[in-house]
């Protein structure tokens, strides 16, 4: 029997797309069953019966399961609902449609109603907009560029009346301004005036408004008959779609009234009445209006009055579509704002995003979280009471009748047992706490489906809020527990980001095998034991583990044969319960036979001699300093043939982060399950060592020593001494201020460091003086938690608060806390903070303190509000973006973004190096060790390349690419180098010198050939949504980035933004960034002068810096201004400026001096004389006084700074320069300036200077700079796939609202990112269709994505049955009546 | 059958003794040979052996316990070994293996100079020296060290 496959909804009912448009007044009353007229909800009789033709009319549906639908007659379950529709009494603007009809209404003719254009530009558009085949994006750009063109146009070509501008005038009111554009003396306008001559003559104090007669109010009844005219062949030129959807539809003059089961009325028990949805009171007020423009109608009322109640219609149509309009008049507004249609779309909890792109699910679970490190890696602890709720079904077979028949037989209450069981004929459910459980037992049939609780293997889906990255949902095995919470490994912490203070997850089941099978295979933790982020291990010891593994693998840890034995037995348990294990010989055999802690340690790779595990490693730990092996902390690991010989574990080596880590180094050479055990067995074997040794924290941990308190001081005093020398020198002004700062700023900065190395310091000094067995002191060297900081505060000095990077800024006047004197500089005065925790705060410190931490908490608090936000819009923007078959990143309708994914389609899941799928030296020296080949005779340089070269040509490794062979064969000469220069160097007598780099021929062929596995297996499968891992990898390291700015490398006084904000700005596409820095390569970078001399022309330079003085000179027939230059000062500052060119400067500013009037009088003094104007000679004088000083008379105007920045990396120092603002064009062109090195950091300056690639690759420097800066690696495929798409389109389109709108075509998409109802009325205003491809469109509309599993389709051809044709009853000659005639 | 060669003798002194800052157990002993002019660092555990600066020791390093010089297949844990065991006349036996044989990489010069490495269970040991005197060293060789203090 086989199982039934998983199908996709019926075939024949695909929903190839979701059309938008304009219902019609006539098609609005074919979909209604009722024209609702009556006002009143409800007779007045006490059963509240609804009135009959009332808004709450029986035959919309029913709310209330005491009665059924009266149109179908189908209780509240069944009845989906049925509309009614409202006839307005006047027509009204449509709020969503009213800026629409605006537009429509600009450019068509009012008169004639044709599109104001001539007819070869008709025809010309027409052509286009006729096009089936255009985008969306496309059709928005022309109806933008007919409109352009049609409102400049004021004469319409067809029937040559005048039209003027139209616009908005207050709240939907639209004005047409005929005769704006014409003079008042015009003829046209004469006539329009004189209209009003007879008025004028009755009543002369109409004359003061006369104007106003000449602009026309367009009310929806003019509107609707403009509309109405438009004739059908223009229609297209509105970029409408005629099957659609009519302009004159655009007006309301009918609303439907939507069924009653989406506005149900409440029937509360405690007061009398009904509570009824806002819908309903609005629709009622609807048809209460429309009866009293009725009643005025027929009563033939004021035109007032009429019109008053038509404004009131409008407004209360408007407010039922969109209760939150703006502008409202005082007098209008609704007492209580209710929700409109539109409130109930858009937003968080609107039905985009609340109801249709996430949806409540059955068959889950969520309680609090707590850790269990017995439990393996993919395991999870399942409450009892949760198993038995949860429930699989699973078909009865042959093979588990036996097992089902048990469970029904247990029934829902005992564990494993089931819930309900399904006959597979009659698809009957039989609910088991009821009825005869034996019997049912015994009737089940193969075939039946029984409903049975979640058990020990079941696959489930284990996830925490906030879901940042695919991690944060993963599929575990449960494990049915005791007690009332979810429990898994502490390994598994870091990817959910979790922790046990009361956090909770959520658990779900997954129903059918399929699921399951995709679930273990692609969400399975044990398949993401690595992160796609960067490559490195995230699921690897934590905490306790590292600590334990740490103090387990030091040098002096020694066990007996019981210990050792006691602690090898921890490996026993689970599957592993009846292992063997191999105690190796012990290191130390005499005196007494002792174990040492690494011994153990590898029992957890290797436990017996039948386990093959051979794992190779070779790295430096935390603390290495020198030699080796030898490193006098013993901290270089080396793990040969799953042996550790050498060297402590610590957070390197055991913990996430790290590709040079044990665990990594299994998954990658011995598959997961391999590192997943290797890992459980850490778990097992630290917490029982530490539980036996104990590890815990008391006073005299944090207890300073006699020696450190005397080191804290000497440091303490030396600081002091220090910042006091520097306060001093500044206040005898001889402190040399740093580039581009102030005094105050150079002495801040000095300070600020000085104090800041004094808790490093501290800290270093806690690690000399503290005891090699102090808890915290073990925690920061194993690195399992905190640092040598946090010691230091503990038990040295809190150290220097500083806020926003500073010290404590002044609260008080002039000073930080008033218990200092003002202007004081001290460290004590301005957030010092010198007293550890444990000797106590003074209060001044303690307040500086409580300062610090809540810089921090509102940190936190912002940031997280913003990196969400900041992740939604990337992954709003990337979620269709997937990798084809052809290896090309192709958004969901077809675009590309990449030709090849990364430039080399490899997945950085599999990066073992650094951007390269193999660490060539670690799986050389692992294949060396692991088949030591004993036999064979070691190969010589010359003849490893011969058959490394000999090997990749051939057949086998065609499929390598050219870079990956090439850079293969570099290493493997590299190598070959060695052993030539290593035979070279030993003779060859002895044999053990051919033990030195020994490789074999087989080696070599292992080695190339594991290489090319790897290679391989690092190659990205089509499918993968590469967009959204790169929206994942780039938003969630956002979370763990502090807001904080960091300072420039090198210059104190160039700040760059950093962190959440840098990469909001670049990802936004910001054309106006906070810290536009452009850093400009010299053409002589090794000479300072030259270096100064360059800055001189780029930095503004203002006659007023370079004067001496300017007077005002008044002499008895002439008076001017008299400048005279600093030429000393011009010298030094390396200007490139003369009295002539100083001259020309003044005459071309912005002051318009007559030339004639500036003159050179001598090398550096020039004279300035005032131009004749209308004011007194002495104000132009001294104005002329104010504003000379401010003429640029060199550099950019644009740049305020320039900062020569001195490298001194590569030995020679090396100079180029920062400039501070934007204008990189004038940068690159001066001369000195070496144009084809020179960047910024500005993405849009450098799309505008050098074009659309260039801006490609500053995004992608600037976001790695950023993470680089926070410590933070990302593959540089994410960056990569993020900028190729903002600049897919040829021009940088930011991740914002107004950058997706260009980016996305479909309509479901826009409108569940933002901006919800506004992309909604536009779509029906262009009939828009939306083809469900994409990701959100899909999961809005219920069908599998297609991207991942989901992209590739089975195509099947069917066997058709073709319709049998019918015979036709009168082909028949049987019925054929017998012609007889004559 | 031949006994085999496995037995290297060597007797030394050690020049200076460190004991590393944080390590109270093992200290780290910077030795001399009298005789090959060979360099040795090795790491004991001097809770159980003391060893003080200027001390002289005999050192053997062996492939196997038995007297006899037949392998003995790594069983430690055998009771009594017929034909007894070389451990019997040492004060101090350590078991490990050589994981590392390198030659002197920084001179370009010829040199027959070595360095061996050997782990007792992650207590070290660096045997450097002229290559004829290292000849029977292997890597993955199953190792003892086996030391008794000399009177001068």
């Amino acid at each position: 029997m086989v199982k039934e496959q998983y199908r996709e909804t019926d075939v024949a009912r695909k929903i190839s797309h979701v059309s938008f448009g304009v219902d019609s007044r006539h098609n609005m009353e074919r979909q209604a069953h009722i024209h609702v007229v009556a006002k009143n909800l409800y007779s007045q009789d006490s059963q509240r019966t609804p009135v009959q033709y009332g808004v709450l009319d029986k035959r919309m549906g029913t709310c209330s399961n005491a009665s059924n639908c009266t149109t179908c007659g189908k209780s509240l379950n069944e009845c989906i609902g049925h509309f009614g529709y409202i006839d307005l009494e006047l027509p009204v603007f449509h709020v969503g449609y009213f800026r629409s009809v605006i537009c429509i209404l600009q450019s068509i003719c009012k008169k004639c109603s044709h599109v104001m254009l001539n007819d070869t530009d008709k025809k010309h558009y027409l052509t286009r907009v006729l096009n089936p085949n255009l985008g969306y994006l496309s059709r928005k750009a022309l109806r933008k560029q007919i409109l352009e063109k049609a409102k400049k146009t004021s004469v319409c070509p067809n029937c040559k009346d005048l039209n003027g501008t139209v616009k908005k005038a207050g709240l939907l009111k639209i004005v047409h301004e005929k005769y704006k554009a014409k003079k008042k003396i015009d003829a046209v306008v004469q006539e329009k005036l004189a209209e009003y001559n007879n008025v004028l003559e009755d009543n002369k104090q109409l004359e003061g408004i006369l104007q106003s007669g000449l602009v026309n109010i367009l009310n929806p009844l003019e509107v609707q008959g403009i509309l109405e005219r438009i004739p059908i062949y223009d229609i297209p030129l509105l970029l409408m779609n005629p099957n659609c959807g009519l302009p004159k539809d655009l007006i309301l003059t009918r609303i439907p009234v939507p069924p009653i089961c989406i506005r149900p009325s409440v029937v509360s028990d405690l007061k009398a009445g009904t509570n009824e949805d806002n819908l309903t009171m609005k629709l009622s007020e609807i048809v209460f209006i429309n009866d009293v423009i009725q009643k005025h109608r027929q009563s033939g009322a004021k035109v007032q009055m009429y019109n008053e109640d038509w404004e009131f219609l409008q407004l209360h149509c408007a407010l039922y579509m969109n209760s939150e309009m703006s502008g409202i008049p005082l007098n209008m507004q609704p007492k209580k704002s209710g929700r409109g249609l539109v409130q109930r779309l858009k937003g968080k909890q609107g039905r985009f995003r609340g109801n249709l792109s996430g949806k409540r699910v059955d068959f889950s679970s969520r309680t609090v979280i707590s850790p269990d490190p017995n439990l393996r890696i993919e395991q999870v602890g399942v409450p009892i009471h949760v198993a038995k709720i949860l429930t699989y079904p699973e078909r009865v077979n042959p093979w588990n009748i036996e097992l089902m028949r048990k469970l029904v037989q247990n029934g829902p209450d005992v564990h494993p047992g089931a819930n309900f069981v399904q006959q597979g004929k009659t698809q009957f459910k039989k609910f088991l706490r009821y009825g005869n459980r034996q019997k049912i037992a015994q009737d089940l049939q193969y075939g039946d489906i029984v409903e049975r609780h979640l058990r020990d293997d079941d696959v489930v889906l284990f996830n925490r809020q906030p879901s940042l990255h695919k991690l944060s949902i993963m599929a575990h095995k449960a494990k049915v527990l005791e007690h009332r919470t979810f429990r898994f490994n502490e390994c598994v912490c870091t990817p959910y980001n979790a922790d046990f203070d009361g956090d909770e997850m959520n658990l779900h089941l997954p129903q059918t095998e399929e699921a399951r099978a995709e679930a273990l295979v692609l969400m399975g933790n044990k398949a993401n034991l690595v992160t796609p982020r960067n490559g490195e291990l995230l699921i690897a010891a934590t905490q306790d583990f590292i600590t334990g593994g740490y103090l387990l693998t030091q040098k002096d840890t020694f066990l007996n044969k019981s210990q050792a034995s006691q602690l090898a037995s921890c490996l026993l348990a689970g599957p592993d319960a009846n292992m063997n294990i191999t105690l190796p010989p012990p290191a130390i055999l005499k005196p007494y036979k002792l174990w040492t802690g690494k011994q153990i340690f590898s029992l957890i790779l290797k436990p017996n001699d039948k386990c093959h595990i051979k794992a190779n490693l070779k790295t430096k730990g935390k603390a290495y300093t020198s030699n080796e092996e030898l490193c006098i902390n013993d901290s270089y690991v080396i793990i040969r043939n799953s042996e550790l010989l050498a060297g402590s574990m610590d957070k390197s080596t055991l913990g996430s982060g790290s590709k040079q880590n044990i665990f990594y180094v299994l998954l990658r050479d011995w598959g997961e399950d391999a590192s997943t055990t290797a890992m459980w067995r850490l778990a097992r074997i630290a917490s029982y060592y530490l539980m036996n040794r104990g590890f815990s924290i008391g006073i005299g941990d944090v207890t300073p020593g006699q020696g450190l308190l005397k080191a804290k001081q000497e440091l303490l005093n030396a600081g002091y001494s220090k910042c006091t020398e520097y306060i001093r020198q500044m206040e005898q002004g001889r402190l040399v201020c740093q580039p581009g700062c102030t005094e105050e700023e150079t002495l801040e900065a000095m300070i600020l460091r000085e104090l800041s190395v004094i808790r490093d310091h501290a800290g270093k000094a806690c690690l000399k003086e503290l005891h090699p067995s102090n808890s915290p002191l073990i925690m920061a060297l194993s690195g399992s938690k905190g640092s040598f900081i946090n010691i230091s505060q503990m038990i040295a000095c809190v150290g220097q608060q500083a806020i926003s990077g500073h010290r404590v800024p002044n609260g008080f006047e002039d000073r930080a806390l008033p218990h200092f004197e003002r202007h004081s500089k001290i460290p004590a005065a301005k957030g010092f903070v010198e007293n550890s925790f444990y000797s106590g705060l003074t209060p001044t410190e303690f307040f500086f303190h409580t300062m610090g931490g809540r810089e921090g908490l509102v940190d936190t608090a912002v940031k997280t509000a913003e990196t969400g936000y900041m992740q939604r819009r990337l992954v709003k923007s990337l979620e269709d973006l997937c990798l084809h078959y052809d290896m090309t990143v192709r958004n969901s309708v077809g675009d590309i973004i990449q030709v090849l994914y990364g430039g080399d389609a490899l997945d950085p899941t599999y990066m073992e190096g650094k951007d390269c799928p193999v660490d060539y030296k670690r799986v050389l020296d692992h294949v060396r060790a692991k088949s030591p080949y004993k036999n064979e005779e070691p190969l010589d340089g010359a003849n490893v390349i011969k058959a490394t070269s000999e090997l990749l040509s051939s057949d086998d490794y065609s499929c390598l690419s050219v870079e990956f062979k090439q850079e293969l064969e570099t290493f493997l000469k590299s190598v070959a180098r060695k052993i030539a220069r290593l035979r070279q160097n030993f003779d060859s007598s002895s044999p053990v010198t051919l033990q030195l780099e020994r490789l074999t021929v087989s080696q070599l062929v292992e080695f190339i050939h594991i290489c090319k596995e790897k290679y391989m297996r690092a190659k990205i499968e089509p499918g993968t949504a590469v967009g959204a891992l790169a929206a994942q990898s780039i938003g969630e390291p956002g979370t763990q980035m502090t807001l904080k700015t960091f300072h420039f490398a090198g210059v104190a006084s160039m700040n760059i933004t950093q962190g959440v904000p840098r990469i909001k700005e670049i990802i936004n596409a910001n054309p106006k960034i906070s810290t536009p820095i452009i850093t400009a390569a010299l053409e002589i970078d090794s000479d300072p002068e030259y270096a100064r001399q360059v800055k001189g022309r780029i930095e503004k330079t203002t006659l007023g810096e370079v004067t001496e003085y300017i007077e005002e000179v008044y002499l008895p027939d002439d008076c001017f201004l008299l400048i005279k230059l600093d030429v000393d000062r011009i010298k030094l500052l390396k200007l490139e400026v003369d009295v002539n060119s100083i001259r020309y400067s003044i005459c071309t500013s912005r002051l318009r001096l007559n030339p004639k009037l500036v003159n050179v009088r001598g090398d550096s003094i020039i004279t300035v004389t005032p131009s004749k104007q209308k004011c007194s000679l002495n104000y132009a004088l001294t104005q002329l006084k104010e504003t000379v000083p401010n003429i640029v008379i060199k550099g950019l105007p644009s740049v305020a700074r320039a900062v020569i920045h001195n490298d001194d990396s590569s030995g020679k120092t090396k100079y180029k320069l920062f400039v501070e603002g934007d204008n990189m064009r004038e940068v690159m062109a001066t001369m000195g300036v070496l144009g084809r090195k020179t960047t910024s950091n500005n993405t849009i300056e450098v799309f505008r200077t050098l074009g659309i690639e260039a801006a490609r690759a500053t995004i992608m420097t600037e976001i790695k700079l950023v993470m680089e800066n926070h410590g933070m690696s990302i593959d540089r495929r994410h960056p990569m796939l993020v900028a190729d798409l903002m600049t897919s389109r040829g021009e940088v389109l930011g991740i914002t609202r107004q950058g997706l709108a260009k980016m996305k075509e479909s309509v479901l998409n826009l409108a569940s990112f933002e901006k919800t109802a506004d992309h909604l009325f536009d779509a029906a205003y262009y009939g828009q269709k939306d083809a469900i491809c994409g990701v959100s469109e899909s999961i809005i509309m219920g069908i599998p994505v297609p991207v991942g599993t989901g992209i590739f389709k089975l195509l099947h051809k069917a066997e058709k049955d073709e319709p049998q044709k019918r015979k036709l009853i009168f082909d028949d000659p049987q019925f054929h009546k017998k012609i007889t005639g004559t | 059958m031949i006994p085999l060669e496995n037995a290297r003798e060597s007797r030394g002194a050690i020049s200076t003794c460190t004991r590393s800052w944080q390590t109270y157990i093992v200290s780290r002993l910077h030795c001399e040979s009298e005789s090959f002019k060979m360099d040795l660092i090795l790491d004991i555990n001097s809770w159980l052996y003391p060893m003080e600066l200027g001390d002289k020791f005999r050192l053997v390093l062996a492939t196997t316990l038995r007297e006899d010089g037949y392998p003995d297949g790594g069983d430690w844990n055998a009771i009594e070994q017929e034909g007894g065991s070389r451990a019997d006349s040492f004060e101090y036996v350590m078991s490990g293996k050589v994981y590392r044989i390198e030659g002197d990489e920084a001179s370009n010069e010829p040199s027959s100079r070595l360095s061996a490495y050997v782990s007792f269970g992650g207590l070290l040991m660096r045997l450097q020296g002229d290559a004829n005197n290292l000849h029977g060293f292997e890597i993955d060789q199953h190792m003892y060290l086996l030391m008794k203090k000399l009177a001068f």
